[in-house]
């Protein structure tokens, strides 16, 4: 395989991130015991592995790699990095500890293992790096508050098409330039996918089978005229296409899709089927975080096709964009969110239940009792919301307009 | 609706935002500076901060890279430039001096190398 065979040898023969590849290199050669943990976010397939890989490599450190959906549990994660945490070799040689995925911590199963990292990270004696696929978790975010976090994203176009062309010429291709940038269209920033289509099509014209990956994504569109071509297609063939070629992470994919099929118009039981595909999928997005499992991933678009196409199809049903909502009401929508998570929370420890069965069970009917004044006064008390008048104020003009509704 | 155009990784300007507003930007990772103003860069979540810039300014946002070799806007005659969505690519390219054309691999590796022992 070209995409092995062409695979970077070093940090500098890597492409894209150049700023996120700079600043982590500087981390490491400036690195010392109890200094802050690297910690990578961006989606599969941007290169994050191999950059640290190459990172362990020219700093001469032995690289330890878990897996933190193998180690989920603090027990666990102690057990298997305890002693690699406290351990340099004879001549003072640094290990790198790579814990990739560790999204895969998010669960309740998993309590304690994100501040289990956050303690230990103060302690090691080797550096230590994460990597996560959705930079948007809680988990995550409670993470990178106390790293050093780095985006890691794919490489603009131009900078496919030159490592393209460093292949071709390293395989003394002579590869048009409209073909050339056919390939990079479709790979979508994938490296290893336009490697892999420009393998294909020489293989082919070889006369060889040639692989044929990738020849569903068409990037060259847009997400809305992606998504447009999902309603819109002939066939379930077509509408995987359409849906493969939404460049997107799978959350949004589904928050979108929710989005388009809420403003679909279509008659209730059909809603009521569609609504229920939108909600197998995000479950299904779910467990792939909780177990770790990404492999996965690859039933998303199917379950949309085989669930949620044919209930839209021929039904002019349209992709209704990021921002249909006004700006204001985003806002007003972010602020209700912040006071229900204050107010879970407050709940819940009163409760001795967990924030999330608060939002979800509780408080739609503690709000509603909230429309009695001596109710409302006397929880605003009990959940400590009282002790400064303005945010008091704040609080019960909230909890007046949650009663009313 | 007029467009205001961005250069990741430069300074910008945003008529007065109010406090939800510059929270959500800080949020979302865009750096402030009270002399210099706003920058979008490596760290800002693009995707979110555009949307924010966007309802902020009341402009269409439309965002240009650098490029890392030479430092110059790199969007402006690109062959890509309809298909890529520069809110989800790295916050770096190659501009029309430096084009993938132009063999610049090496040149890129050693800016790179350059980068990195400064």
């Amino acid at each position: 395989m070209w995409s092995e065979k062409y695979r970077p040898k070093a940090i500098d023969r890597l492409i894209g991130n150049e700023e996120s590849r700079l600043v982590l290199s500087a981390w490491l050669s400036k690195w010392k015991p109890g200094a802050k943990a690297a910690l990578l976010m961006g989606p599969p397939g941007t290169g994050k592995t191999t950059f640290v890989n190459l990172l362990a490599k020219e700093n001469g450190m032995n690289l330890v790699d878990l897996n933190a959906s193998d180690v989920r549990t603090k027990d666990m994660l102690r057990k298997r990095m305890g002693e690699v945490m406290g351990t340099v070799s004879l001549f003072g040689e640094r290990s790198l500890i790579f814990l990739d995925e560790v999204d895969g911590l998010a669960g309740r199963a998993d309590y304690g293992a994100v501040e289990f990292i956050k303690e230990s990270v103060k302690e090691s004696q080797n550096p230590i790096v994460m990597a996560a696929n959705d930079p948007d978790s809680d988990e995550i975010k409670k993470l990178s508050s106390s790293c050093l976090a780095v985006r890691f994203r794919p490489p603009p176009p131009r900078e496919v098409e030159m490592y393209l062309r460093e292949v071709a010429r390293g395989e003394g291709l002579a590869v048009g330039e409209e073909e050339l940038r056919r390939y990079v269209r479709e790979s979508a920033g994938d490296v290893r996918q336009a490697i892999n289509l420009l393998q294909g099509s020489q293989q082919r014209s070889q006369g060889g089978d040639g692989d044929s990956r990738g020849r569903y994504k068409d990037t060259d569109r847009t997400v809305s005229e992606a998504f447009n071509g999902f309603f819109g297609a002939a066939d379930k063939e077509e509408a995987l296409a359409s849906l493969r070629a939404v460049s997107m992470s799978p959350f949004e994919k589904v928050r979108e899709m929710h989005r388009s099929v809420v403003k679909s118009g279509l008659p209730a039981p059909e809603l009521a089927r569609a609504l229920q595909t939108v909600s197998s999928a995000d479950l299904l997005i779910g467990r792939m975080m909780k177990s770790g499992e990404w492999r996965m991933l690859r039933y998303l678009d199917r379950l949309f096709v085989e669930g949620l196409f044919p209930l839209v199809k021929g039904r002019g049903v349209k992709y209704t964009g990021q921002d249909d909502l006004p700006f204001p009401v985003l806002v007003r929508v972010w602020n209700d969110s912040k006071k229900i998570r204050e107010i879970s929370v407050k709940y819940a420890a009163k409760a001795h239940t967990s924030g999330m069965s608060a939002r979800s069970q509780d408080l739609p009917y503690v709000f509603a009792l909230c429309s009695k004044k001596q109710f409302r006064e006397g929880m605003e008390r009990a959940l400590g919301l009282d002790a400064d008048p303005d945010v008091l104020e704040s609080y019960d003009k909230f909890l007046q307009k949650e009663a009313a509704r | 609706m007029a467009k205001k155009r961005i250069l990741v990784g430069g300074w910008f300007d945003l008529p007065r935002v109010g406090r939800d507003v510059f929270s959500a930007l800080m949020k979302q990772g865009v750096v402030y500076d009270k002399a210099m103003g706003f920058k979008l860069d490596s760290g800002t979540d693009l995707q979110a901060a555009v949307r924010t810039v966007r309802a902020a300014a009341g402009e269409e946002v439309e965002l240009t890279l650098r490029c890392f070799v030479c430092g110059k806007e790199s969007c402006p005659g690109c062959p890509y430039l309809s298909s890529c969505d520069r809110t989800r690519v790295s916050t770096l390219c190659l501009c029309a001096d430096h084009a993938p054309e132009k063999s610049v691999f090496d040149a890129y590796s050693e800016t790179f190398d350059v980068h990195l022992k400064a």
